[in-house]
């Protein structure tokens, strides 16, 4: 019986201090004071529930943050976007580019850098979207063009790899007219940094406008994918090609199906490569010398490279 | 400082490109190594993975002897000064200097006697209280390199730092980096696509291509004695000239003949040509620009090395001229003296020094008689 009496009386006081901290943070946020008299833990629950859902709502109403990340994720609806947007000081109709950072940590001094080097904050918004995604809201100066954001875009990069040491991937959106578009800008930013880091891992900055055959293929259901493979492979649809395969067929593409100047690059004979290249119509019905099998070849390695990234995930 | 020791260095990115393809090196403390090679040759990649940017794929990379693979960017003791860099705008030159350290918490007597002497090396200290706008593109670069020396790491990594700045800064800047090495005798990596840059800042230079090492070497050696066609043709400029020439052996004379020219090969090149086997084979000979002489005398003196032509293109740079002109379908370039008398149109004599011409093997492209 004493025991439960403990528990009951450590309960309340640990529901008190949550209490007051409540009204801390409520206080804070909005400046209002408020005085809570409960005298039961289901009363003092019942309250605390009740400051919190008004914390809530204010930071949603009259946070930029908040507001901007609900209007990113379609959470606020177009004929309250305006009004929120004036009273929070933010231009409802200003030109704008959405710039969607990927840290593989997202510490304080990622955050002090892009605020360093975006200082105008009544301009230039940080809107942090999960523990390593980031969110650059930044507006269009007059006379700017794709190529300055792509500046942009790299002096950002350049800038946390140098000062923060740290990887970072980026993709931008095309250009925004309005607030109500940002769920799209966002929408797009994700697609594309998806869509690079799967396609072009290499690369560390994806405009939206430039993921070329990846954007299509990822936005193929997986089994149309799974059946391409089928209709290449056959039924034993390989995880991926060796690795003389792949290093083989990469150089002869990239020298335009040219035999001659990829045997050189790869200090192979000819007829080693001709070879190799045979092997692969073997197994595939695909003779890569031609421009049609080689453009088949190609999307099958992407699409094969695809679904096995997503396995993998 | 630091020594870093690269063993068979891989990367392959997931998609399945391979970027780098086993890097070795051995780079000595106090190095200037520069990493030179055209778009896409794996240079930056390396010089990443090196910072830690990008996670190695096979090989391993030590810095003073320890193994930093899997260590974080941070703990590797390096600097970076990369090609996008940007000065915080609304802080002056000091406080752009002392951020990263302020970030990292250090103390600010520690911070303002870094500041200090990075601004005294590189020649700051009266600009310290101006923000950037007020500052020339060099002044920028040079806060940028100072925001990189405050850090007093072991190895400073460059990414093409002077790309962005134009031609005449460039030069400025590059004599300023020189300087800049010896004050602070630091190892430093430097990634260039200007073969200009590579020449004139390293103590050793990597030409890459295609995510492979072709040679390491000294300038001097790299342009003396290229070891394939690829950096033959990647350094200099202009551009070594090439021809594909015919090689005849017959007793102990080695010719080369290039369509109506036959040019004799000197003693000092002809046994690697008859120990290969070249008889009868047709080979690419490279000669570089300065090495294709105008003057009677020159002329007179090397009589089974002329070459005759039309000048297509005469440029006057005021040191020297460039004088353009075809040899069997191919362009070649001479080098000579502005006070040469030859002009567009003229039909001209040549005569090419043979102790220094260059002999690559048509199939493997590798250098017969370097």
């Amino acid at each position: 019986m004493v025991q439960s009496l403990l528990v009951y009386g450590e309960l309340f006081m640990e529901h008190t201090q949550e209490l007051d901290k409540a009204l801390n943070e409520l206080k804070r946020i909005t400046g209002i004071t408020m005085d809570v008299s409960a005298e039961t833990p289901e009363e003092t629950e019942l309250a605390l529930t009740q400051i919190r859902c008004l914390c809530t709502a204010y930071k949603e109403k009259y946070n930029k943050t908040d507001f901007l990340q609900s209007l990113m994720k379609s959470g606020v609806p177009s004929y309250d976007i305006a009004e929120r947007a004036s009273r929070l000081h933010i231009a409802p109709d200003e030109k704008r580019v959405l710039f969607l950072l990927e840290a593989r940590v997202l510490d304080e001094a990622v955050t002090a850098i892009l605020k360093n080097l975006f200082p105008s904050q009544t301009r230039t918004y940080l809107v942090p979207m999960s523990e390593t995604t980031l969110v650059i809201l930044r507006p269009v100066k007059t006379g700017e063009t794709a190529e300055s954001m792509r500046r942009v875009a790299r002096t950002i990069v350049d800038t946390l790899n140098m000062e923060a040491l740290t990887h970072v991937q980026l993709s931008y959106s095309s250009i925004i007219e309005t607030l109500a578009d940002l769920s799209g800008a966002f929408r797009e930013t994700t697609l594309a940094l998806k869509v690079g880091k799967l396609f072009y891992s290499e690369q560390t900055i994806f405009p939206y406008n430039e993921l070329g055959i990846g954007r299509l293929i990822y936005q193929l259901p997986i089994t149309l994918c799974e059946n391409f493979l089928k209709e290449i492979f056959g039924d034993d649809v390989p995880e991926g090609l060796d690795e003389d395969t792949a290093s083989t067929v990469n150089k002869f593409f990239q020298n335009n199906l040219n035999i001659a100047e990829t045997s050189r690059q790869l200090h192979m004979h000819r007829n080693t490569l001709i070879y190799r290249l045979e092997q692969v119509q073997k197994r595939t019905g695909l003779d890569l010398r031609t421009f049609e099998d080689a453009m088949t070849f190609k999307i099958a390695i992407m699409v094969m490279n695809y679904l096995k990234t997503e396995r993998n995930h | 400082m630091a020594s870093l020791s690269l063993q068979g260095i891989q990367k392959i990115y997931p998609n399945g490109f391979h970027a780098v393809k086993d890097f070795n090196l051995e780079i000595e403390d106090k190095e200037f190594i520069i990493f030179v090679g055209p778009s896409g040759c794996g240079k930056s990649t390396t010089l990443r993975m090196i910072a830690g940017l990008e996670d190695i794929s096979g090989g391993t990379l030590k810095i003073d002897g320890k193994v930093m693979n899997d260590v974080e960017p941070k703990d590797r003791d390096i600097a970076m000064v990369f090609q996008n860099y940007a000065l915080y705008p609304h802080m002056t030159v000091y406080d752009n200097m002392a951020f990263g350290l302020k970030l990292r918490k250090v103390p600010k007597d520690e911070i303002d006697k870094k500041v200090r002497e990075a601004a005294r090396i590189l020649d700051l200290e009266k600009l310290l209280d101006r923000k950037p706008k007020a500052l020339s593109g060099g002044q920028r670069q040079r806060v940028a390199m100072g925001r990189a020396i405050v850090r007093n790491p072991k190895v400073f990594l460059m990414d093409e730092p002077l790309s962005n700045l134009d031609a005449k800064l460039r030069v400025q800047m590059r004599i300023e980096i020189s300087k800049l090495h010896e004050n602070l005798g630091a190892t430093i990596i430097y990634v260039t696509h200007d073969q200009t840059e590579a020449m004139t800042l390293g103590t050793r230079i990597v030409v890459m291509k295609d995510g492979v090492v072709q040679q390491v070497d000294t300038p001097q050696n790299l342009y003396n004695t290229p070891c394939n066609l690829f950096v033959a043709g990647f350094i200099g400029s202009p551009q070594m000239n090439f021809m594909d020439a015919l090689c005849t052996v017959k007793g102990d004379d080695v010719t080369l003949t290039v369509g109506e020219h036959v040019l004799k090969v000197p003693a000092s090149k002809k046994k690697a040509l008859i120990d290969g086997g070249y008889n009868g084979k047709t080979v690419v000979l490279g000669i570089r620009p300065e090495d294709v002489h105008d003057s009677e005398a020159f002329i007179s003196n090397s009589p089974d090395s002329v070459i005759t032509s039309t000048i297509k293109v005469y440029e006057l740079l005021g040191a020297e001229v460039f004088l353009y002109f075809d040899v069997e379908g191919t362009q070649m370039t001479a080098r000579v003296n502005p006070r040469t008398t030859l002009r567009t149109g003229d039909k001209a004599v040549f005569a090419l020094d043979m102790e220094k011409i260059h002999v690559f093997d048509k199939e493997t492209e590798l250098t017969i008689t370097n």
